[in-house]
């Protein structure tokens, strides 16, 4: 069991004069008021712009998106019935719209389930049924799916909304058009035995039944539910990380603390990263935006191409990215021969940033890129380089202030000085538990410790240092891929007698999936690696659909017929030694 | 021939035309473009070194009358038609290439085609009532630069109002051709029965030609398959509608009607030979790109 004394926190000596030792006291109650008072102070001034890779834009003020979360706040609690602590899942790419579902669900007094877009059906299901969601706001490219989902969940209204949502009338008919005629995009909604209606009438049906919202959030607490964001965790089931009121608002304060001092009030921050993750949800829609920083939102950022007029177009001052991305951005000849003139700094996470990628990012934008380390269970940010000379390369630089951390060893006892251990992590960020799950969470959280699952050094100064990662997770451009999943998918194929799957180096996803796989003699068909991934294309998001299929005629394995996943990856290891 | 308002309307969607084009692009995919502008080179080498002297080699070998030699010339020297864009879009060509090609030879046009058709008019030994002056052929081309100009002002300015121009100005570029269609071909059909097979060899194998020479030629100076069909295309597809608009403001009543005739036939067959051609482009991309995809997969 772990028992420790609050530890002192050698890294404060590395925050130099830039980062106050402390935490502020907290301003808000909630993320509701938090965003009402966002609205009020910065009024006229443009709060959201969405740029699609024609260029076209559409744009929200922090009044309008204030008046607007209003009224899907006022839609959410009447025409709905939602109640405070009822889920609402937003499943929505980056756009204009995503501000104003996931504002109006806090000031509904909702809880809020992000949801990737691109989930397949069982995907959703397992998410909105875990949830219990009762409303889902989904993007209208991904209607065809709600015909088999809708039926296996608690979802009692549908919402649809378009990536041209907001948009001036015009451009808003030509995006769309071309959704429809050109790219065939736009698929028809289904029949469904439960209503389903646009974002724009849900708007209208808010404010037509004219209610004071400010009474829906008023009583919120710090303690209360805000978000249900699924991981995997060690299982590889997705589970709900209960995040609170109270761990968002600490935890947008603690990146604030780091980057404050670089930060003008008039910054303009690239969002190309997906606000339904943790990363960027807390860093650009909560952290910047509650500075009157402008998102400048990018739908797709794939292929890198389409955040062009995005750069281009606006004064972007910071960046938050995955390695993937800084290093798909240099590549591209539009960033590389003209970089962002207005850059002040960028934050990368999600997965390690490269030390070429940092340092080739310092060389072409002449500004700092710190690397942060976080988890969807607190909220994420744990640590992060300073942004200043003190940063250092490799490392995921130092606990965030507010934030105890600890390394420990298999027994829960802290590790001497310099040694590796599991990273542990204590501070108002961290998760209230996984939902519905009291054992895993027991698992997860000891003692008040959240426990990482990374194995991690602190080095002199308090700096921290990833060594390895405990857990079997395979990290694709910052998404978590379980082995597990990917094994039972691949177990359905008659022709496949068994795999393992295994993460290796990859210079543009940081890992990438692949997968070993023994043919079953017995099937009647041959087994080929394109037929393998055409059917984890079928079942499976894309980015946890192997790279690269190895087929052999056996696996490692223990006495016992354990297969040794460890033996692959110390293959892995040997194959790649030396080329990354 | 086509009437004075015909000829209006025609100058009118030219200039919608080329907003549009002006609209596709920032002054800084200009800058990008020529830090490496070899595909660019390549492209302008076998637009106006390649097409021209094609359409004097297809005017001589055919025999044909002197106000036809005109308008295959005319074709031949013309700068890329905005068309070109739209069709490279179907066959996954590199589609900036293609927007950066056709604005840099309507640019240059305003001094190349004056000096290649003069070049090529003499070589052909073409008469003096047929000659299109250079002077006004280069005046008509400048009047062009102000829309393309004003386009991508307006792009700076306001990026909504810009993708919009572009995509009005992209969809002009089929219904100008569709304009010609419907105004000229029903007054003209006797015409057409009577016009010669080696007129329509003239009109439909100089665009052929510039699509075969414009891809070996990018080839055989090192652009790869992807890049070379997107300068096959570009190097293929004229801008027909503006050789119309040329001879219509250069010559009047029966000189006009018999220069008008390959400029018209082209405009028309283009769509049809660049359809069939794109449909096939887009076959050759596709398999390479399954193949490439295959060889990420690691063999056993």
């Amino acid at each position: 069991m772990t028992t420790m004394k609050e530890p002192d926190r050698p890294w404060i000596e590395s925050y130099g004069s830039t980062i106050a030792a402390e935490l502020p006291p907290r301003r808000h109650a909630s993320l509701a008021e938090l965003v009402h008072a966002t609205s009020m102070a910065h009024a006229g001034r443009t709060a959201f712009t969405c740029v699609v890779p024609n260029g076209m834009n559409g744009s929200l003020s922090f009044a309008r998106l204030g008046t607007l979360s209003d009224d899907f706040a006022a839609f959410l609690h009447h025409i709905c019935e939602l109640r405070q602590g009822a889920r609402v899942a937003v499943q929505l790419p980056n756009g204009l719209a995503y501000p104003v579902a996931a504002f109006g669900v806090l000031k509904a007094g909702g809880v809020l389930v992000n949801t990737n877009p691109l989930y397949t059906p069982s995907e959703m299901i397992h998410q909105l049924a875990d949830s219990g969601a009762e409303v889902l706001v989904i993007c209208d490219m991904f209607a065809d799916k709600l015909a088999e989902v809708i039926p296996q969940t608690s979802i009692r209204t549908v919402v649809l909304a378009g990536v041209p949502e907001f948009f001036p009338a015009i451009p808003e008919t030509i995006v769309r058009g071309v959704q429809k005629v050109w790219s065939r995009t736009l698929p028809p909604v289904p029949p469904l035995k439960v209503p389903v209606l646009r974002l724009r009438e849900a708007l209208a049906k808010g404010r037509a039944a004219g209610v004071d919202t400010e009474a829906l959030w008023k009583g919120l607490r710090p303690d209360d539910l805000a978000l249900l964001q699924y991981t995997g965790g060690t299982t590889g089931v997705a589970k709900g990380a209960m995040l609170s009121h109270g761990n968002i608002l600490a935890n947008l304060d603690q990146v604030l603390a780091m980057g404050r001092a670089r930060m003008s009030g008039r910054d303009c921050v690239l969002t190309a990263l997906p606000l339904y993750h943790i990363f960027a949800f807390t860093v650009n829609l909560m952290a910047f935006y509650s500075a009157g920083a402008r998102n400048i939102l990018v739908p797709s950022p794939r292929p890198v191409q389409n955040i062009q007029r995005a750069i281009e177009n606006y004064p972007i001052s910071w960046v938050t990215g995955v390695n993937a991305l800084f290093n798909g951005l240099m590549n591209e000849e539009w960033f590389s021969a003209f970089p962002p003139k207005h850059l002040v700094a960028a934050i990368a996470g999600g997965t390690a940033l490269h030390r070429s990628v940092a340092t080739r990012w310092t060389l072409m934008t002449g500004t700092p890129i710190a690397e942060g380390y976080g988890l969807t269970e607190s909220a994420p940010l744990v640590s992060c380089n300073p942004l200043s000379d003190a940063a250092r390369p490799g490392s995921i630089g130092i606990p965030v202030p507010g934030t105890d951390v600890a390394l420990v060893d298999d027994e829960g006892a802290a590790v001497p000085q310099g040694e590796p251990g599991e990273l542990i992590v204590k501070g108002p960020q961290v998760m209230q538990g996984y939902w519905k799950r009291p054992e895993d969470t027991a698992a997860t959280i000891r003692n008040g410790w959240l426990f990482t699952g990374d194995v991690a050094v602190m080095e002199e100064g308090g700096f921290l240092r990833i060594v390895d990662r405990k857990k079997d997770i395979i990290l694709v451009s910052g998404f978590n891929v379980y082995p597990n999943e990917l094994e039972d998918c691949l177990a359905m194929l008659p022709e496949v007698l068994e795999s393992v799957v295994v993460g290796v180096p990859d210079l543009a996803t940081g890992e990438a999936v692949r997968a070993y796989v023994v043919p079953n003699p017995d099937a009647a068909g041959t087994l080929s690696r394109e037929a393998i991934i055409a059917h984890c294309r079928k079942h499976l998001t894309g980015y946890k659909v192997p790279k690269s299929v190895i087929i052999r005629d056996e696996l490692p394995k223990s006495p016992i017929g354990k297969i040794l996943r460890k033996d692959l990856k110390a293959e892995v290891k040997a194959e790649f030694a030396g080329k990354t | 021939m086509l009437t004075e308002l015909e000829t209006t309307l025609l100058g009118v969607m030219m200039m919608i035309i080329m907003l549009g084009m002006g609209a596709s692009m920032t002054p800084r995919d200009f800058l990008i473009a020529f830090r490496k502008p070899r595909g660019i080179l390549v492209g302008l080498l076998s637009q106006f070194a390649v097409m021209p002297f094609l359409a004097y080699l297809l005017a001589t070998l055919l025999g044909l009358p002197a106000p036809l030699v005109v308008g295959l010339i005319l074709i031949g020297c013309m700068p890329g038609g905005t068309t070109s864009n739209i069709f490279t879009y179907f066959s996954k060509g590199v589609l900036a290439l293609s927007i950066m090609m056709t604005t840099v030879s309507t640019m240059v046009a305003v001094v190349m085609v004056p000096a290649l058709l003069a070049f090529y008019s003499g070589l052909a030994g073409v008469g003096g009532e047929y000659v299109i002056p250079p002077g006004d052929v280069a005046q008509i081309l400048a009047v062009l630069l102000v829309p393309t100009l004003l386009g991508m002002i307006l792009r700076k300015l306001n990026p909504n109002i810009g993708a919009t121009i572009e995509l009005i100005g992209s969809l002009m570029g089929v219904v100008v051709i569709l304009f010609l269609i419907a105004s000229w071909v029903p007054r003209n059909y006797r015409l057409l029965m009577e016009t010669e097979a080696a007129v329509y060899a003239a009109t439909i194998g100089i665009g052929l030609a510039g699509m075969l020479f414009g891809y070996w030629v990018a080839r055989g100076l090192g652009q790869d398959r992807n890049r070379s069909r997107t300068i096959s295309l570009e190097t293929g597809i004229q801008n027909g509608p503006l050789a119309v608009l040329v001879v219509t403001l250069s010559f009047t009543a029966a000189q006009q009607q018999a220069v008008l005739l390959i400029p018209l036939l082209y405009s028309l067959f283009i769509v049809l030979t660049s359809t069939i051609i794109t449909l096939w482009y887009r076959n050759s991309a596709t398999r390479e790109a399954l193949a490439r995809d295959a060889a990420k997969i690691e063999p056993a």
